[in-house]
C-alpha cells in the first residue's frame, strides 16, 4: 500500500527540510504538500485581501505560488512529483482538518517569523498544536 | 534640578512622540505609498503638518482629560515623567517583541495605575473612558462589517482607482514661467483619485494628531511645567522626525500589510478609523489609532468573508446547515446578495471564507486591547506604591 504523506509548508527553511526529509524516507509515498494562506496576521492584511476577492481559490492559489514553486523544486532535484494543496485561514487547524486523510504527517519543528510575539499569540504554535492533536502519526524534522 | 527633571522628561516625551511618529505614520500612509501614489518623503511632511493640527485642535481635549480627567489632581513633574517612561516602556516592548500596544491606553492606565496608587483616581471618568474602549472596537468591526458586506463590493464595482506610469504631474518649461502640466500617461480620473488618496490621508494623520500628540504632551503639561501649546510642538516635531526617519521601516512592515489590501478598501479603512478617532478625541476620550484601524480591518474581512450566507447565519455561526440543504433558499438569504448567487452547488474543493475570520481569532484580536492597558495600570500601580515621594 502507498503510503500518503503530508507536508504542511511555508516559507520557512525548516519547511523545506520537512519536504526533503519526506521525500528521502517516503521514496515511494505520496506526498502532498498543504500551504495555508490568509494567516491570521497584525493588521489582518492578507486574510481581508483573501475575503475581498472575487474569486477566492483563484486568489489563493496565486498566493501559494511562491511556496509550491519552491516545493516543486525540492521534489524536481529527486525526480518526484507531489500534490498541492491550498487551504486558507488557520494552519494549525486546516491541517488537523485533512489529517485523517493521510497516513503520515512531516513538518518543519517551526515556521516563518515564528519569534514575533504576534505570531505567536495569533496562530500559535502549529508544530506543537498538530503534534498534539493529530490523528495520524507526526514526523517533526529539526 | 527640576530643570533636569524637566530635560528628562522632554527627552522622554521626544522618545515616545518619534515612535508614535514611527507607527502612525505607517497606518496612516502605508497604502498611499505602497500604491506608488506618494512618496516617503512628501508623506511624512503631510505627516507632521496635520499632525500638529491635529494636536493643536482637537487634541486639547484629550490633553485635558489625561492631565486633569483622569486623577483628580494635577500631575506632578516627577509623576509626569514616571508616567511617560511607562508609556515609553510600553513601546519598548512593542517595538522589540513586534507586539501591538496601543499607546493611548497604555497612557491611560500608567495615570490611572497613579491615580488608584494615591487615591486620587476619579472614577466616573475612567468608567467613562473604558465604556467606550469597550463600544469602540465592536462599532469599528459593525461598520466595517456593513462596509465590506453592502457597500465596497457594489464601489469597487464602479471605481477603479487608476496609477499610470510616469508623473503625475510635471513642470511645463515651454513658456517663460514653468507651469505644471499633465504628466504623460495622466487622466482626470487620476488626478481626481490622487486627490482623494492624498485627502484621506491627511485626514488620517490629523486624527493620529488628536489622539497621539496628547500621549506625548500631556504629561508635561499644567503642574508639571511645561506650557500646552510648547509641548503640543515639541510632540508634534518629535512625532515628524519619526514619520521622517522610522517610519521609512514602518511603512513596508505595517503599512505593507495594509497595502495587502486593495487601496479602495484601505481608504474605506482609514475614513472609518479617522472618523472614530477624531469623534472620540473630540469629546476627550483618548483612543487608540491602531485599534480602530484593526478592529475596521477585520470588520470588512468578515462582513465579506461571510457574504455567502446571510446576517443572520453568519451570527449564528449556522453556515455549514445551509450548504447542506440547497432547497432551503427563503427569499430572506436572497436580500442584498445581488452579486453572488446563494446556495448553488459548489465544487468540492471550494475554499470558506469563513475560515479566514472564525470567532476565536476575532476574540484574540479584542483581547490583545485589554492585556496592554491593564499591565500599563498594575505596574504603574505597584511603582506608585513603592515610591510614594514621586507622585
Amino acid at each position: 500500500m502507498v503510503s500518503r504523506i503530508l507536508v504542511p509548508m511555508d516559507d520557512s527553511d525548516h519547511a523545506s527540510q520537512a519536504l526533503e526529509y519526506a521525500l528521502d524516507n517516503y521514496p515511494d509515498g505520496e506526498i502532498s504538500v498543504l500551504h495555508v494562506v490568509g494567516v491570521p496576521s497584525m493588521m489582518m492584511g492578507e486574510a481581508t485581501a483573501l475575503a475581498l476577492e472575487d474569486d477566492l481559490s483563484e486568489a489563493a492559489a496565486k498566493r501559494s505560488e511562491p511556496v509550491f514553486e519552491r516545493a516543486h523544486e525540492i521534489a524536481d532535484e529527486q525526480g518526484r512529483e507531489i500534490n498541492t494543496v491550498v487551504e486558507i485561514g488557520h494552519p494549525a487547524r486546516q491541517i488537523l482538518d485533512r489529517a485523517e486523510e493521510y497516513d503520515t504527517i512531516v513538518l518543519g519543528a517551526h515556521g516563518a517569523d515564528w519569534s514575533r510575539a504576534t505570531r505567536r499569540f495569533l496562530v500559535g504554535n502549529v508544530t506543537e498544536t498538530v503534534s498534539k492533536r493529530a490523528p495520524v502519526p507526526v514526523v517533526i524534522v529539526r | 534640578m527640576v530643570e533636569t527633571l524637566l530635560a528628562i522628561g522632554i527627552v522622554a516625551s521626544i522618545f515616545v512622540g518619534f515612535n508614535i511618529g514611527g507607527s502612525s505614520t505607517g497606518i496612516a500612509w502605508g497604502p498611499p505609498v505602497g500604491a506608488g501614489i506618494v512618496k516617503k518623503t512628501t508623506a511624512a511632511a503631510l505627516m507632521t503638518f496635520f499632525v500638529f493640527l491635529g494636536g493643536w485642535t482637537v487634541g486639547r481635549n484629550v490633553m485635558d482629560t489625561l492631565s486633569e480627567g483622569i486623577i483628580t489632581i494635577d500631575l506632578t513633574l516627577s509623576a509626569g515623567v514616571a508616567v511617560l517612561f511607562f508609556i515609553g516602556t510600553g513601546i519598548l516592548i512593542a517595538n522589540i517583541f513586534g507586539v501591538p500596544v496601543p499607546t493611548s491606553m497604555t497612557t491611560v492606565g500608567a495615570i490611572a495605575g497613579l491615580g488608584l496608587a494615591t487615591d486620587t483616581l476619579n472614577y466616573v471618568t475612567i468608567a467613562e473612558i473604558v465604556s467606550w474602549w469597550v463600544v469602540t472596537p465592536i462599532i469599528g468591526f459593525w461598520v466595517g462589517g456593513i462596509i465590506g458586506r453592502y457597500i465596497y463590493p457594489e464601489v469597487n464595482r464602479r471605481v477603479q482607482i487608476e496609477k499610470s506610469d510616469g508623473p503625475l504631474l510635471i513642470l511645463d518649461r515651454d513658456g517663460t514661467i514653468p507651469k505644471p502640466a499633465f504628466g504623460p500617461n495622466t487622466t482626470w480620473s487620476e488626478i481626481g483619485s490622487t486627490a482623494v488618496v492624498l485627502v484621506i490621508g491627511c485626514y488620517m494623520a490629523f486624527s493620529a494628531g488628536a489622539s497621539n500628540v496628547p500621549n506625548a504632551a500631556a504629561p508635561l503639561v499644567g503642574e508639571a511645567g511645561l506650557e500646552a501649546n510648547i509641548a503640543i510642538v515639541i510632540a508634534t516635531l518629535a512625532i515628524g522626525f519619526g514619520g521622517f526617519t522610522i517610519a521609512r521601516r514602518t511603512m513596508d512592515s505595517v503599512g505593507g500589510e495594509l497595502s495587502d489590501i486593495p487601496l479602495l478598501a484601505a481608504l474605506f479603512v482609514m475614513v472609518t478609523a479617522s472618523t472614530i478617532t477624531t469623534l472620540l478625541s473630540w469629546i476627550g476620550i483618548p483612543i487608540s489609532l491602531v485599534m480602530a484601524t484593526v478592529m475596521t480591518i477585520v470588520g470588512i474581512g468578515w462582513g465579506r468573508a461571510t457574504r455567502p450566507v446571510t446576517f443572520r447565519e453568519a451570527v449564528t455561526r449556522d453556515t455549514e446547515q445551509s450548504e447542506i440543504v440547497p432547497g432551503a433558499i427563503t427569499a430572506e438569504e436572497m436580500e442584498g446578495e445581488p452579486a453572488a448567487p446563494i446556495g448553488e452547488e459548489e465544487p468540492e474543493e471550494v475554499l470558506n471564507a469563513g475560515d479566514l475570520f472564525n470567532p476565536r481569532a476575532v476574540m484574540k484580536y479584542v483581547s490583545m486591547w485589554i492585556i496592554g492597558p491593564a499591565v500599563s495600570t498594575l505596574l504603574a500601580y505597584g511603582f506608585f506604591i513603592l515610591v510614594p515621594g514621586v507622585a
